[in-house]
């Protein structure tokens, strides 16, 4: 392998990504860094755009090499808020090549330990909204909720209220990302904002009567004798209160 | 009374029970909803509870006068039952809403168990079959219930249990006269012997009340493997004894014994999952637990020859023993150590706390300090000067979010 001191450039997504990747295994470059394509270049900074196909076969072909186990942490930590997570992921594909599924049991290299501990977190944080999201119902029989995770996990999540809220239409906006994901009883699809705008949604009538509802009881179950904040701000961290119903009125 | 009111009545009921989990169950084809095999926590009380299931009373009104519960005869509070609608809909609109994971369902006993038990099930079977609700379901069972019921009842639910309350049969006759333990008993045998897919998938779990009465921690854990071992438990939660009712039979106690609800869980499940024996923790010499040092450690200073183990080497059931490390933390070890010999580098940066362990643990032969601290006045010193560390972090993190 080569180390080439070129900023790669990819289009903003998955796909382009691992197409990137690919290329250079094939190219046998280890790049100073790779970032997504409206990254604004230092002064020295040399960038290289290449010629990117956008083909989702790219994804069988990379698990067929490196395995479902490690693909997984792959994916994860694409999804993730981490600054330069592309390099990092791009070291973990060629220790992936190398050391096949053992791979994730090879704590003591830096980039995998890492990694994995990314790719944790995210899946924590997804399970973390599979609770916490809030859906308000509006008179149209739309089910709407915002969230603001850190990590991008609108797709995971999707795919756990796809399975539950399977006989009403949603929609699940990431205010962190602006980026919406709309039901249609069959399959989701995510949009960001410059594509979709919501108008006129109103509440339904009997929203706010649940939402009382929900709120007395949330207050009436919690044992004033054993009153724990800082055991509720491990499980529920403060930073999510403003989009869950019950805790909304606190911040 | 309107619903908020009847609402606000029972779920304050409902609170004392500890079970609110919603796992081991799978429900994924048909109607609204699903179940999530690992369970999900919805929301956190204000005491730091998990939140997962709508936890109420079908009514608080009781024939029964057991000396602890809010709910006796003999108690002047206000009453209210829901109708099976009010039930079904709270439920669906807070499925719906994605503010829980299902319904858990109890109830005080009205006329006699068979007539709240067929209440109970008209409820439920509109639940599942006009509204089509396929989320999880957990409802206590009875005492006294018929057979019959029992099994139309436990169709229909994803957990059904009794709850134990008390660990001995004199706790029981002195606190909860009109309480039978083998009428508890009873409805755990039938849903062991019934058990399967589509009866009752998530299994069963009990409660006891930890502090009511003057049962040992010896008592109450033989009582607990016990129920485990006959009955094929899913759990047994214990509930630090919260003085509602005044009563001459009852202990006065300043504040409910959380420290030794939280001893009698760490005991469970290094019973459950550490392959520890209920001797290796308490006997009858030492019939309680120690409330300052957690178990596991009381039990390594104890037989402080078996230490230190060799991370490197020793058996995956050795590591299990190393206060600080868990189920997972064992796992990964035992895992990554075929490929390359682990460091106290590796295990900090595996996220294995060394706080407690690194006095209990050589890497590659070598100790985390020197080696002539290895002594269990040193270790035990340190172990309680960190955790008095700990504490005073504690109160000034705290005072910092008062002001």
């Amino acid at each position: 392998m080569i180390k080439d001191n070129k900023i790669y450039l990819y289009n903003n997504n998955f796909v382009s990504f691992l197409y990137l990747c690919i290329l250079l295994i094939k190219n046998k470059i280890i790049p100073r860094n790779i970032k997504e394509i409206d990254y604004a270049p230092g002064l020295f900074d040399e960038t290289c755009l290449l010629d990117l196909i956008e083909d989702y076969k790219i994804i069988d072909y990379l698990i067929k090499n490196i395995g479902n186990n490690n693909f997984n942490v792959v994916f994860k930590v694409f999804l993730s808020n981490k600054e330069d997570k592309e390099i990092l992921i791009y070291k973990f594909i060629l220790y992936s090549l190398k050391y096949k599924e053992k791979t994730i049991y090879m704590k003591n290299i830096k980039e995998i330990l890492e990694c994995i501990k990314i790719s944790k977190y995210v899946v924590s944080e997804n399970h973390k909204f599979k609770g916490f999201t809030r859906f308000k119902k509006y008179d149209n029989e739309i089910y709407y909720a915002e969230i603001n995770p850190t990590n991008n996990i609108l797709y995971l999540l999707s795919l756990h209220f796809k399975k539950r809220l399977n006989t009403d239409y949603w929609i699940i906006k990431d205010v962190n990302r602006k980026i919406y994901s709309i039901f249609d009883k069959k399959n989701f699809y995510i949009i960001n904002e410059e594509n979709f705008k919501i108008k006129n949604f109103k509440l339904s009538e009997e929203e706010s009567n649940f939402e009382n509802l929900w709120k007395e009881f949330y207050k009436t179950i919690g044992i004033t004798e054993r009153k724990n904040d800082r055991c509720r701000m491990n499980f529920m961290p403060k930073k999510y209160w403003k989009y869950i119903l019950e805790m909304s009125d606190e911040v | 009374m309107n619903i908020k009111e009847k609402l606000k009545i029972l779920a304050n009921s409902a609170k004392y029970d500890a079970s609110c989990s919603s796992s081991g169950s799978k429900r994924d084809r048909g109607g609204v909803g699903n179940t999530n095999i690992s369970g999900i926590c919805h929301s956190f009380a204000s005491d730091g509870r998990c939140i997962s299931l709508l936890k109420i009373l079908l009514t608080n009104a009781c024939i029964f006068d057991c000396k602890y519960c809010p709910n006796r005869k003999s108690n002047n509070i206000k009453r209210a039952i829901f109708t099976k609608e009010e039930i079904c809909e709270l439920t669906m609109n807070f499925y719906k809403r994605n503010y829980i994971e299902g319904l858990f369902l109890s109830s005080g006993i009205i006329k006699n168990p068979d007539y709240t038990t067929n209440l109970l099930i008209e409820a439920i079977t509109d639940l599942r079959r006009k509204y089509k609700f396929n989320g999880y379901i957990h409802v206590k069972a009875i005492p006294g219930t018929s057979e019959i019921l029992l099994k139309k009842l436990g169709a229909l639910v994803d957990r059904m249990s009794a709850n134990i309350e008390l660990p001995t049969q004199n706790g029981l006759k002195l606190l909860a006269p009109n309480k039978d333990e083998n009428k508890v008993t009873k409805i755990m045998s039938y849903v062991k012997k019934n058990h399967s897919k589509a009866y009752v998938p998530a299994g069963q779990s009990t409660q006891m009340i930890i502090g009511a009465t003057k049962e040992t921690d010896l008592d109450i854990l033989n009582k607990s493997d016990k129920m485990y071992k006959v009955y094929n438990l899913k759990r047994v939660f214990y509930s630090a004894y919260v003085p509602v009712n005044k009563d001459n039979l009852l202990p006065t106690l300043a504040s409910p014994p959380l420290k030794r609800e939280n001893r009698l869980y760490q005991v469970d499940w290094l019973l459950r999952f550490y392959k520890f024996k209920i001797n290796d923790l308490v006997d009858e010499k030492n019939p309680n637990l120690n409330l300052l040092i957690d178990p596991k450690i009381t039990w390594a200073l104890r037989n402080l020859e078996k230490f230190p183990k060799e991370i490197n080497t020793c058996s995956f059931d050795e590591l299990l023993q190393i206060p600080g490390v868990g189920v997972k933390g064992a796992k990964k070890i035992y895992s990554s150590r075929k490929y390359f010999k682990i460091t106290f580098k590796d295990l900090k940066n595996m996220n294995i706390v060394l706080k407690r362990a690194k006095y209990f643990i050589l890497c590659n032969g070598k100790y985390y300090t020197s080696e002539a601290m290895f002594k269990k006045e040193i270790i035990e010193k340190c172990l309680m000067l960190e955790d008095l560390k700990e504490k005073r972090q504690n109160i000034k993190q705290l005072c910092l979010f008062n002001d």
